[in-house]
């Protein structure tokens, strides 16, 4: 059970990884917020049911398992909205874009 | 069950490299992105640190800094956007 458990976590800090190298190399403001969600969902997860994992089998305490679930629940809820809050906010503040090859929102816009 | 921490130092190296990314972004987007992501590793390495040490307290720690970490990244949307007054 422990090796699920640090599989998880490797998993997690693979797609961590993932997300830290994209937004570090991506040429676009929104290509770096599109790279962030990667840490923000894959990162929380491998870590969350791991955590929980390993809270129910090695320590016997529930608390620990409740408690990393509702971080979890509150990492998946909120992560959407603060993102979509974020790059709204930027477009609107005129943000520079490397190549928009499409661009309906401004269009709607007008 | 020491190799708990090795993951916890990668999460902690990631938001140590991360902070690049706050130090140096163009844009104000980019420094607001890098912060919630510096938070959210920052918030992993505690649930791995709690788990390790078996003591709770890290993990209420790590609640806070979720709830303060997204409060603030909607508030700088609100800022940015110009949603205040209108």
């Amino acid at each position: 059970m422990i090796y699920v458990i640090y599989a998880l976590m490797a998993f997690s800090v693979f797609f961590a990884f993932a997300g830290v190298v994209g937004m570090l190399r991506m040429p676009d403001a929104f290509c770096r917020m599109q790279s962030s969600t990667n840490i923000a969902t894959f990162g929380v997860l491998g870590v969350i049911i791991g955590g929980i994992l390993y809270s129910v089998f090695f320590l016997n305490n529930s608390g620990f398992a409740i408690k990393l679930a509702a971080l979890g629940v509150f990492y998946i809820v909120t992560n959407p909205i603060s993102g979509h809050a974020i790059a709204r906010a930027g477009y609107h503040h005129g943000v520079e874009t490397a190549k928009m090859v499409c661009d309906k929102y401004g269009e709607d816009m007008e | 069950m020491t190799k708990l921490l090795w993951f916890a130092i990668c999460f902690a190296a990631l938001a140590l490299t991360l902070l690049f990314r706050v130090i140096k972004g163009p844009s104000v987007v980019d420094r607001a992105v890098a912060a919630d992501s510096v938070d959210i590793l920052t918030d992993m390495a505690l649930i791995i640190y709690a788990l390790y040490t078996g003591r709770s307290v890290y993990l209420d720690i790590a609640l806070v800094t979720a709830i303060l970490g997204f409060i603030g990244s909607v508030m700088v949307a609100k800022y940015l956007g110009g949603g205040m007054n209108e």
